[in-house]
Formats: structure tokens, sequence, C-alpha cells
């Protein structure tokens, strides 16, 4: 009869956690527990502690960081003309598509006015890497450098536009047929790599007077105008030679040469270069005034320079 | 012995919560680890900061600007920037000249030390080339 009697509550709770028991089997409680798990150390090892890599390649840097790396990448190659050297620095960058991004990166330098060394530098690494386009033709000569690190022409995109190329394959003729734009004929030169290219070949005319000379400029491998290169002018029965920087007022790289009627005359180089022959007085058009006019040669130096501070 | 039945609720969800923390720190750490590709110049290996040393003086050789090759040392995130290109130009000397373009960077390096003030005596040979 005094019995007590269980309290309600405690009853409660009992059953509670009876039928708790039953719902949580192990297999789920230890689901619950994985879950908490995995989250909790996600977080701490993504967020809180992540790992941080001190020994990283170029690939994992910063754009700008990039671009600045491949910039000092291009000045290097300017100073040691080593171009598996740099094309070894540049696959650290892992990129896919490298010309495309210093291409991209020669525009940007260029949209925002900095310099043009800094210019010249991406745009012959692009030109290496068979990048075209107006930036990198303007920016940078068509140069290759050989494995052995010494440069030669390319058929990629002049900075300026030629009017005639090196045809190779042209027999030697001892009297080239007269035509009105003479042939440049390559010929086999001293060295297996010449120093200059031809860069344009041009008629020279004047409205008011005749013209009948053979203008050279010589330029080097930035297109600046390059004073000093001897020039050898030579015809059927002589030859004669001169320098470029002579006539300052007309360019450091200008040099001329005063021609005879009737008269074929071949242009070479002394550092090496195409042989350009046929050039005869010709008779301009009629729209430049119909007088006789010359030829203007504009040779490029393929060897690039390096800049001492 | 141990006994599955002796366990009980907070056995196996702690059973569960060791596993969970395991697995979650190989994942986060080994297997997936977070992928910093925003990184600057302090977390390259050594060999790529030496390099990248030599290019800052082949820079300076071209650019002349002082100023700039400082500035490009400093970002390499060394305590004393000097003192590493200095260490950068005798490890340079030291290896020799007769790999490609190792008397060339030795040049670089020495002149950019000079036009700091930096002296070593194995740079002797080479400051009086300049």
């Amino acid at each position: 009869m005094n019995e007590p009697r269980p309290l309600p509550r405690r009853r409660q709770r009992n059953e509670t956690g009876r039928s708790g028991e039953a719902r949580f089997t192990p297999i789920s409680l230890i689901l619950i527990g994985l879950l908490i798990g995995v989250a909790g150390s996600l977080y701490y090892t993504w967020i809180v502690d992540p790992v941080i890599y001190v020994d990283a390649s170029p690939a994992r840097l910063r754009s700008d960081f990039k671009a600045e790396y491949i910039f000092l990448v291009g000045q290097s190659f300017v100073a040691d003309n080593d171009w598996p050297r740099a094309q070894q620095r540049l696959n650290l960058l892992a990129d896919p598509d490298i010309g495309q991004t210093i291409t991209t990166l020669l525009e940007q330098t260029l949209r925002r006015g900095e310099s043009a060394e800094r210019a010249r530098s991406l745009a012959l690494l692009a030109a290496q890497l068979g990048e075209t386009g107006p930036a990198v033709a303007i920016f940078a000569p068509t140069i290759a450098v050989m494995p052995d690190g010494s440069p030669t022409s390319t058929a990629a995109a002049a900075t300026a536009t030629p009017t005639l190329t090196a045809t190779p394959t042209l027999p030697p003729t001892a009297t080239p047929t007269p035509t009105a734009t003479p042939t440049a004929t390559a010929t086999p030169s001293p060295t297996p790599r010449p120093a200059y290219r031809l860069l344009s070949q041009e008629r020279v005319c004047q409205r008011t007077l005749p013209a009948p000379r053979i203008e050279v400029i010589t330029v080097n491998a930035f297109l600046e105008q390059e004073p000093g290169v001897a020039v050898l002018v030579s015809w059927e029965d002589g030859e004669d030679r001169f320098y470029t920087g002579f006539q300052p007022e007309l360019g450091a790289g200008y040099g001329d040469f005063l021609m005879a009627p009737d008269v074929s005359y071949s242009v070479v180089l002394v550092p090496g270069s195409p042989v350009v022959s046929g050039l005869r007085i010709e008779p301009c058009p009629a729209n430049l005034g119909g007088l006789p006019g010359g030829w203007r040669l504009t040779f490029q130096n393929l060897t690039i320079p390096t800049r001492e501070p | 012995m141990f006994s599955a039945e002796r366990l009980g609720t907070m056995g196996w969800l702690a059973v569960g919560l060791l596993a969970g923390i395991l697995l979650g720190l190989l994942v986060g750490w080994v297997l997936w680890p977070t992928q910093f590709t925003d990184a600057d110049l302090t977390v390259l290996q050594e060999s790529y900061r030496r390099d990248y040393t030599v290019m800052i003086a082949a820079n300076y050789t071209l650019d002349g600007d002082l100023m700039g090759a400082r500035r490009r040392l400093f970002q390499l995130g060394e305590t004393d920037p000097e003192a590493w290109l200095l260490a950068v130009t005798v490890e340079t000397i030291l290896q020799g000249t007769a790999a490609p373009d190792a008397a060339q960077d030795v040049q670089h390096l020495v002149r950019l030390c000079r036009d700091l003030g930096l002296y070593s005596p194995l740079m002797e040979p080479y400051l009086s080339s300049e």
C-alpha cells in the first residue's frame, strides 16, 4: 500500500533511452561519427591548416609574377641568345599555350604603354614560339635561333613589307634578264648563315630629278639603323665598296652609290648577305615622275645585339 | 576481452568519429590538399629562386636599372637579399664555368654585385675583366 510508485518522468526517460537504442544501430552510429569526423578534419586541413608548398615551381606563381618571370626569361634570352635554355624556363610554367600567353602579355604591355624594351623582349619570345600578329611583327625581327644558339632567318612575317625575297632556286646567270623588277638571287655566301638578310627592295624615284642610285640601309635586329657596314657593289668589269653611316642626315645606316646607264649591278654586304643582282637604272612609273630611278635595299642584321648598361 | 555489446551508443559514435577524422586528414592533407595557384616568389624552390636571381642579373646587364634589380631581389623573400645575391654569385663561380652560359651568368651576377657594393675575393678575376 505504501509501496512507492515510480515517477512518471523517470519512467518516460527510460522509455526514450530504450527506444533510442532501438533506433540507432551500431552501423548508423559509426556513420554519424564518420560524417562528423570527416567534415571536421576537412575543415581543419583545407581551411585552418592547409598544406603550404614551400618548394613550388613557377607554374604556381600568381599571374603578375608569371608575367615578370616571362619578361626575365625574354631578357635573359636577349642577353645569352640561348633558346633551349629559355624554352626550358618557359616549360616550368606548365602552360600548354605559352605562345598565346606571351602574345597576350605583349599586347597588354603595349596597351599599358610600358617600355619598348619590355615589348621587344616579349615579342622575341613570341616570335620564337611561332606566334604572329601585328605586335609581334612590329617588335620582333623574324629571327630563329638554331639549337647551337646561332640565329638564322625564318619565313615568318617580317616587320616591314618586303617587296622581294631571296630566291635561292634560281640558276646563276652571268647576265640577268632585263625586267622591270630585278630578281634577288641568293648565291652561296662564304659563311653558311649570312649575318644580314634582305628585308626589302624598293624603287627610288623622284618627281623632279633623276635618281640613278643604289641606296643601302642597314638595320640591326631591332630595326634600328646600323652604321659602319661595308657594302660591295660589283658590275661586269669592276667593283667598288662603300660604308653606311657617312651621311648621317639621311640616316645612321644609310649609304648610296651612283649608277651608270646600261650597267647591271650586284650588291652584297661584306659581313655576309644575299647577293642582290640585276640592278639597273629603270624608268620610274609615270605617276612617280617617269624619270630614271634606282633601287633602295634594306638589310637587317640577324644577330641580336647585347646592350651594356 | 573486447565486447561489441559493451560499447554502447557513445562508443560506436567515437569509433565512427575517429575513423572520420583519420579519413578527413588523409584526404585533406595527402590525397586532395588545397592547391595554391596564386603564390608569390617566396615559395619557389631554391633552385628556381637561384635561376630567377641569375635572370635578374642578366636583365640588369641589359637595362642597368639598379633599383629595379633591388626590387626584384627583395621580392624573393630573403631576409637579406644582398647576402642572397652574393651567395648565389659565389655558388655559381664555384660551380665552374664549364656549363653552357655559366661564364655569362657569372659576368651578369658579378656586375650586379659590384654595382650593389658587394664583394667576394672570388669575384676578383671577373672584376678585372669588367
